[in-house]
């Protein structure tokens, strides 16, 4: 768990950073949304050290960063940036392995842990194990990127906008491949972005910084419910405000507990709201069949609940 | 009976290869050379080592006439060579051909000139052989530029021919020969006197560049000050850079009588050494500077963020990176140096400038060239093997 208390961090007058106090629980991931010069990247950064804070204290499982040395603390700590920053003169496999050398684990036991993370990240290590970076494209850069920060299996990641140099496509398959491996690794993950609907496909909770303060925080549809805030409502702007709500909310929770009609489209119980209305605007139905899964019963989700004000 | 297409469409001829860009240069070139000695002459003739020669007819003979031929044929084959892009290697190897087949020719011409003259006096080559030498060099020139390197082909090919003509005697009768086998040990210490001043030199300022430039690397300040100190001494000019240097370290030597043993005074090889580094440190120190930074911020914050120490970044990237521009300012400082350490002779620091300022004091062309003709070589041979180890550390990329 990674804990905030009263974090400040000034250049000269400026607090960049200003009384930040925030948890970030275990195994989750919580996204850090703002614009340029809000203080994100820089909050992020304390955590390994980075940035030192001018005031307060960053936590990490209950220990204060500072009682271990800056190395030692990042090499327990996976970390990825923007630019990828992979060595270009080193292999894909060289670069995956870089904590594990660091760590000075054997040969074999890194050779094996690099063909496991590429097989993780989705890159078949007997292709891509001897490329060097200029013959990677930005997506499978940005690959070899997470699994590098995932090498040492540290139990806390940082990811500083990882996909905001990838074209929408590759950014899309990124967001939903990081969810799946964060499923199944169960990392505390605490990401950097700009981009409120990445920031929504991604979140256990966000919290929203402005001016270096945290202006809002929570569950995703927490966030977004009416009456929120102006910075949360500045950053998701005013008129979009109401369709991103929609992507919070899953399609079970409004669809009436009724047999659907044989004939509609199908929509998976775990979709979200904005994706039902995608589907009934490409179906050009208004009705659509939501079926059972798990508790819920199965039922029929109508276009007149979907637009009426909750 | 099959069609067998492939072989057929080997079989046909190909299209002609358009000739590369250098093509017409290279036979410029090539074709001047080969005019260049019948233009402006072969051979001159003085009395004696002291007195202005004069242009001299060539005493032609089989082995003359061998010889002559020989170097039209290699300047021929240099102009038909690099009609093609392909051959341009062995255009390059002609025209080293050429140079060794015209400096025969000239020796040849010198020998058989001197058996008729007097025992005093001294025959050289002519105008026409600089000239056809030069061309020759800028035709292996644009030969090793059409290909993207250096003529390193060339100069080897050149002085591995120009050593077995030495060897065989037969350019003996050229003055600058005779020159050199009169002043051997003076010539042999003058040389190892040269490489002591420059590697002197050059080892002075790395020490010095090294640790200031990594120092540097994260103090802007420092750095400012390096650089305007390194930029500064380019702007005093040499001979008045050994001077200012003479009166305190002459004042040194004076205070503390134990440096003198050290070699340490107002004039000797103590200012000529300090003075060439203080030249070197512009080149050494921009591009270590610049070699440490080739490693880009983005990677450096990554390298942190995973744990490197400084140490490893220093070690496992800015080095590994900035290899290859590190080692161009070595190699531009490296010939400065060579260069640099002709003018010490002016303040008593000895090396082959003193054999080139004696032959100026004496107008004794042949000892000019016996100054001037190893600091060449030894410029082009550092130059040579430093590019060598560049190139190679940029394929071990």
């Amino acid at each position: 768990m990674i804990r905030f208390e009263g974090v400040t961090r000034r250049y000269g007058d400026r607090a960049v950073v200003d009384r930040v106090t925030l948890d970030v629980p275990d195994g989750s991931i919580c996204v850090l949304l703002g614009e340029s010069g809000s203080g994100k990247s820089t909050l992020m950064r304390m955590v390994n050290r980075l940035v030192e804070p001018s005031a307060g204290r960053v936590l990490v499982n209950g220990r204060d960063v500072t009682a271990t040395d800056p190395e030692t603390l990042r090499r327990g700590i996976g970390y990825v940036i923007q630019s990828v920053g992979l060595f270009p003169h080193w292999r894909v496999a060289e670069n995956v392995a870089t904590v594990p050398r660091l760590l000075g684990w054997e040969a074999a036991r890194i050779a094996t842990r690099v063909d496991e993370l590429l097989a993780l990240v989705g890159l078949e290590p007997g292709r891509f194990r001897d490329r060097f970076p200029h013959e990677l494209s930005g997506g499978q850069a940005q690959r070899v990127g997470l699994a590098r920060a995932l090498a040492a299996d540290p139990p806390l990641l940082l990811m500083d906008e990882p996909f905001s140099a990838l074209d929408p496509g590759t950014r899309r398959g990124l967001q939903a491949e990081l969810r799946t491996i964060h499923a199944e690794t169960g990392k505390t993950i605490l990401f950097v972005t700009h981009d409120v609907e990445e920031a929504l496909a991604l979140a256990d909770t966000v919290a929203v910084l402005e001016e270096g303060r945290l202006a809002a925080r929570g569950r995703p549809a927490e966030l977004l419910e009416r009456g929120t805030g102006a910075p949360v409502r500045r950053l998701f702007g005013e008129e979009s405000l109401a369709f991103h709500r929609l992507a919070t909310l899953p399609a079970s929770t409004i669809a009436r507990p009724e047999d659907a009609a044989g004939d509609l489209p199908i929509l998976p119980a775990e979709a979200s709201l904005k994706q039902a209305l995608m589907l009934m605007l490409s179906e050009g139905s208004d009705r659509l069949a939501v079926p059972p899964t798990g508790e819920f019963p199965g039922g029929t989700l109508y276009w007149a609940d979907l637009v009426r004000p909750a | 009976m099959p069609l067998r297409p492939a072989l057929l469409a080997a079989s046909q001829p190909a299209a002609a290869p358009s000739p590369p860009r250098e093509a017409t240069a290279v036979g410029l070139l090539a074709a001047l050379a080969a005019l260049a000695p019948f233009l402006l002459g072969w051979l001159s003739l003085a009395p004696n080592r002291l007195l202005s020669p004069r242009p001299a007819e060539l005493p032609m003979g089989p082995e003359l006439g061998l010889a002559m031929g020989g170097f039209l044929l290699a300047c021929l084959l240099v102009l038909l060579l690099a009609r093609r892009a392909a051959l341009l290697p062995w255009a390059e190897a002609a025209a080293a051909l050429a140079l060794c087949a015209l400096l025969a020719t000239a020796g040849l011409g010198a020998r058989a000139a001197l058996e008729a003259a007097s025992p005093m006096a001294r025959a050289m080559p002519a105008a026409g052989v600089w000239v056809a030498m030069l061309l020759l060099a800028l035709a292996a020139g644009s030969c090793a530029a059409g290909r993207g390197g250096t003529p390193g082909r060339f100069l080897a090919l050149a002085v591995l021919g120009v050593g077995g003509l030495l060897a065989t005697g037969l350019l003996d009768g050229l003055s600058v020969v005779h020159e050199a086998a009169a002043r051997g040990p003076e010539l042999r210490s003058a040389f190892s006197g040269h490489l002591a001043l420059a590697g002197g030199a050059l080892a002075l300022a790395l020490m010095v560049s090294v640790p200031l430039s990594l120092l540097a690397l994260r103090r802007p300040r420092l750095e400012a000050a390096l650089m305007g100190l390194a930029n500064g001494f380019q702007v005093v000019p040499s001979l008045a850079l050994f001077g200012l240097l003479m009166g305190p370290l002459a004042a040194l030597a004076a205070l503390w009588p134990a440096l003198r043993d050290w070699g340490v005074g107002g004039i000797g090889p103590a200012p000529a050494i300090l003075g060439i580094a203080a030249y070197l440190l512009l080149p050494l120190a921009s591009s270590l500077l610049a070699g440490l930074r080739v490693a880009s911020p983005a990677l450096l914050d990554a390298a942190r963020g995973q744990g490197m120490t400084e140490a490893g970044i220093l070690r496992r990237l800015r080095l590994p990176l900035g290899w290859g521009v590190m080692l161009g300012g070595l190699r531009v400082a490296a010939v400065q140096a060579v260069g640099l350490a002709t003018l010490a002779a002016l303040i008593g620091g000895g090396g082959l400038g003193r054999l080139v300022f004696q032959g100026i004091g004496q107008m004794a062309a042949d000892l000019i060239l016996l100054g001037v003709l190893p600091v060449v070589l030894l410029s082009l041979l550092v130059d040579g093997l430093l590019a060598i180890l560049q190139s190679g550390l940029e394929v071990a990329r």
